[in-house]
């Protein structure tokens, strides 16, 4: 099987998008189930530690090893069916999420979840349930994935279908190919009711497979993926507005979420699929256009809303009467009714993160940067305290993020080392805070190994110590992305 | 003053193109079609310079209906006013540069823009033949640009330079990349283009003087070939590399 494990060559395997650090011994590139079966097998009997990894967009660690093997699944990247009729696809893990996308638009076709960062394969999506702007009208990846085929650390094959299995009473059985059970008892949480991506998803009936979605490889590998697919919408309206102060900004949020929670299914009304936020700061890291930024711009949105031909023009006048009755300059506003206009504006929005982290690894700093989620009606309370946090400790920084889901990214641009350590106490405070407000610390991106501190603010030891018995019990010889989600010191 | 800005609407870069059955086109099905990259430049160098020194813009365009689309998104950013000049059979450059100087006489515009190069025959020529049909000064693969009363000043990128050129009034100027940033429309924009018109004529008739025998695609690339994956693999690599390839 194909293995590299010369250290030049396996450098790239050492690191993600945030420039987290690692080292190992060698990097497997299985080509099947089997390869990977064997290896885990072997690693079992070897106590060798293993540590997935897709395409390494992520932005914690999580893919980035320690010790020990990796597992690319870089070579299982077949999509292995696609049908228009009952609309779902049957893919590998290692299939680029932009790949998947193009196929789809060919047919007609679309998958919803969209992070920002397209060029990361669908086994990372779903290992750490990603979610991106659409995730205001469509929920993140998990209520898109219909089964799984999932290698356990012991080797053992796990297929699950949505809908089969349900956890009685905080208890899961979990019958494997072989016919081997696996009890698995839930620890009684409460999930925040915000977007959510912080440690095992857990709930009294809870499906199988909502288990194994978010849980960054701890539980297993993810070999097969069936997902869900819906009907390209027709027509998409796509809009940056800009306004002169931030409040002015969240004031809007505020009536355009209101407006489209209201219609949720609606092409008809004014019903957007995603909000998304960027601060004043944020365009010094924009690129397309920022040259037709508007000048004394304070802060920007953009809209993005599914329409008909039909209603385009009805949509469109909408939307005005709504801009000018919240004074704001339609004049400014840009708008992308094509395909090509709408891809710039997504790179307008996917230009700002992608150069906080390049700025990131230039200067071989660490990303600071939240993921925290709140309640709706607590954005601004909370907005207000991360702006005022950063403002008063003199460190640059950028917010920008999914506020149509209260979701936002501060980051931390900083301009020497020193400036670490207390941007990460900054950081934290801002943790407690968003679990203060009932929303949580890790909204998308997970755990991996740089937000473990957090998972414990948010649910306390004990808890956090009953959901890793479950990977205890699916891991006995704790060989599986080791790190990720738990400070290995809790297994002892 | 009277400016036109003739937009040609060519199949987006990122479609896949097929040829089309009789080998002499592209097969148009399920290609998404844009304003020509170029022309916007042109427009938005034509609407900044109506901003500056006042007048109105006339945007024209020649081909079927569907260049429509392409002339109304130039509504949407700011031009006032729409022709398109109707012929769907094929034409060469020199036919479309003189149905294009015919109805620019007509207009008796004394500035027109041109994008330097259209992206689906790439023949960067028709702006320059329409300037000779027409007797105006011309200034091709313009960077910066200037007017002040009649006077023109503009800049061209030269292989390692740049030429500054000064001519007059009536001009035609082909846009190149970098000559200013293409604005995005307004949603107000979009909604007063809806009431903008848009003249449909016939585009004067004029002989091709070249045909298009056959439209191919560039050869396909012929797969990789890996040999081995360490240094055993070395002589069969050089052994391929001077027998196969012949490049050593
Ligand atoms: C510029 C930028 C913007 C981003 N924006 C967003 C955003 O809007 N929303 C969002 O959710 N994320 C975002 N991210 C983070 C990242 O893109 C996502 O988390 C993505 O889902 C990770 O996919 P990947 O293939 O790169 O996974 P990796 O980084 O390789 O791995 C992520 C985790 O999944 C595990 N894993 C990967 N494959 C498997 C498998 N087959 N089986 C088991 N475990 C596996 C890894 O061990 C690791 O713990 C962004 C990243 C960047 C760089
Ligand atoms: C095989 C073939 C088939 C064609 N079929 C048709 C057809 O069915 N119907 C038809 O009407 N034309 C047809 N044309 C012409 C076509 O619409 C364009 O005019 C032509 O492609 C321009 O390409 P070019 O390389 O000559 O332009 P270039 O010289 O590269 O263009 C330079 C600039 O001229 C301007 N310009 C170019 N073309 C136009 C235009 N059409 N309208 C306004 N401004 C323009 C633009 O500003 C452009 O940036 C065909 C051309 C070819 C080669």
């Amino acid at each position: 099987m194909n293995f590299k494990s010369d250290q030049s060559e396996i450098q790239d395997y050492l690191n993600d998008a945030a420039n987290f650090k690692g080292k190992c011994e060698r990097v497997y590139l299985p080509e099947s189930v089997d390869d990977i079966v064997k290896i885990v097998k072997s690693a079992n009997s070897n106590r060798k530690k293993i540590t997935v990894c897709g395409a390494r967009t992520g932005l914690t660690g999580g893919a980035v090893p320690q010790e020990g093997l990796v597992l690319s699944t870089e070579k299982l990247n077949k999509i292995i069916k696609i049908s228009s009729e009952e609309k779902f696809a049957v893919v590998q893990p290692g299939v680029f999420l932009s790949e998947l996308n193009e196929k789809l638009s060919e047919l007609n076709l679309y998958y919803p979840p969209d992070p920002t960062e397209q060029n990361c394969f669908i086994g990372g999506t779903i290992a750490t349930n990603a979610s991106g702007a659409k995730t205001f009208k469509y929920g993140p990846t998990r209520n898109f994935v219909q089964e799984l085929s999932i290698i356990l650390p012991d080797g053992e094959m796990l297929n699950l279908k949505r809908g089969e299995v349900n956890a009685k009473n905080y208890i899961l059985s979990l019958k494997t190919e072989s016919n081997n059970v696996i009890e698995i008892g839930l620890p009684k949480i409460t999930m925040p009711k915000t977007k959510h991506s912080a440690g095992y998803y857990i709930t009294e009936n809870m499906d199988a497979i909502d288990l194994f979605i978010g849980m960054e490889g701890t539980l297993g590998i993810i070999t097969e993926i069936k997902l869900a697919l819906i009907k390209k919408p027709a027509k998409i309206i796509s809009m940056v507005i800009f306004f002169k102060t931030e409040s002015e900004a969240l004031q809007f949020v505020k009536i355009v979420r209101d407006l489209s929670k209201k219609y949720p299914g609606a092409t008809d009304k004014i019903n957007a699929r995603g909000i998304e936020f960027f601060d004043k700061n944020s365009f010094k890291f924009v690129k397309g256009s920022p040259g037709l930024i508007p000048k004394n711009t304070g802060a920007a949105i953009w809209i993005e809303q599914e329409t008909t031909t039909k209603s385009q023009d009805a949509i469109l006048e909408e939307w005005i009467t709504l801009m000018e009755t919240n004074n704001i300059n339609v004049d400014e506003s840009w708008i992308a009714l094509s395909e090509k206009e709408r891809k710039e504006f997504e790179y307008f929005r996917h230009s700002v993160p992608s150069q906080v982290n390049e700025y990131i690894s230039r200067n071989n700093f660490r990303k600071v940067g939240t993921d925290t989620a709140v309640p709706d009606n607590k954005l601004e309370e909370y907005y207000n305290y991360c702006k005022q946090t950063a403002e008063n400790s003199g460190i640059d920084y950028v917010i920008y993020g999914h506020i149509g889901n209260s979701h936002i990214h501060l980051n931390f641009i900083l301009k020497s080392q020193q400036e670490y350590e207390p941007a990460k106490q900054l950081y934290k405070q801002m943790c407690i805070k968003a679990v203060e407000l009932g929303g949580t610390v890790s909204a998308e991106h997970g755990i991996g190994k740089m937000k473990r501190e957090y998972l414990v603010d948010m649910f306390g030891e004990e808890i956090v110590k009953e959901m890793a018995a479950i990977k205890k019990t699916l891991d006995p010889k704790l060989i599986l992305n080791i790190g990720n989600i738990f400070d290995p010191g809790i297994f002892n | 003053m009277k400016i036109v800005v003739c937009v040609s609407h060519v199949p987006d870069t990122a479609t896949k193109v097929k040829i089309g059955d009789n080998g002499k086109t592209i097969d148009p099905k399920d290609v998404t079609y844009v304003v020509n990259p170029y022309d916007e430049f042109a427009i938005e160098e034509a609407l900044k310079t109506r901003d500056a020194v006042g007048g109105e813009v006339v945007v024209i365009s020649l081909g079927t209906d569907a260049n429509k689309e392409s002339i109304r998104k130039a509504l949407a950013m700011g031009a006032d006013s729409g022709i398109l000049l109707k012929s769907d059979s094929y034409r060469d450059s020199l036919s479309v540069a003189k149905a294009l100087a015919a109805e620019i006489k007509n207009q008796e515009a004394q500035l027109v823009f041109f994008g330097k190069q259209s992206v689906d025959y790439d023949a960067g020529i028709v702006g320059q033949l329409t300037a000779e049909l027409l007797g105006f000064n011309s200034v091709s693969v313009v960077v910066d640009f200037k007017l002040e009363g009649e006077k023109i000043t503009a800049e061209r990128e030269i292989e390692g330079g740049r030429e500054v050129i000064e001519t007059s009034i009536p001009c035609v100027i082909t846009a190149q990349k970098g000559l200013n940033e293409p604005r995005y429309a307004s949603l107000k924009g979009i909604m007063a283009a809806k009431k903008k018109t848009i003249e449909d004529k016939e585009a004067a008739a004029a002989e091709n003087y070249t045909e298009i025998l056959t439209m191919s695609k560039p050869p396909a690339k012929s797969p990789g070939k890996i040999l081995g994956e360490d240094a055993s693999a070395v002589p069969e690599l050089v052994k391929l590399l001077r027998e196969e390839a012949k490049v050593i």
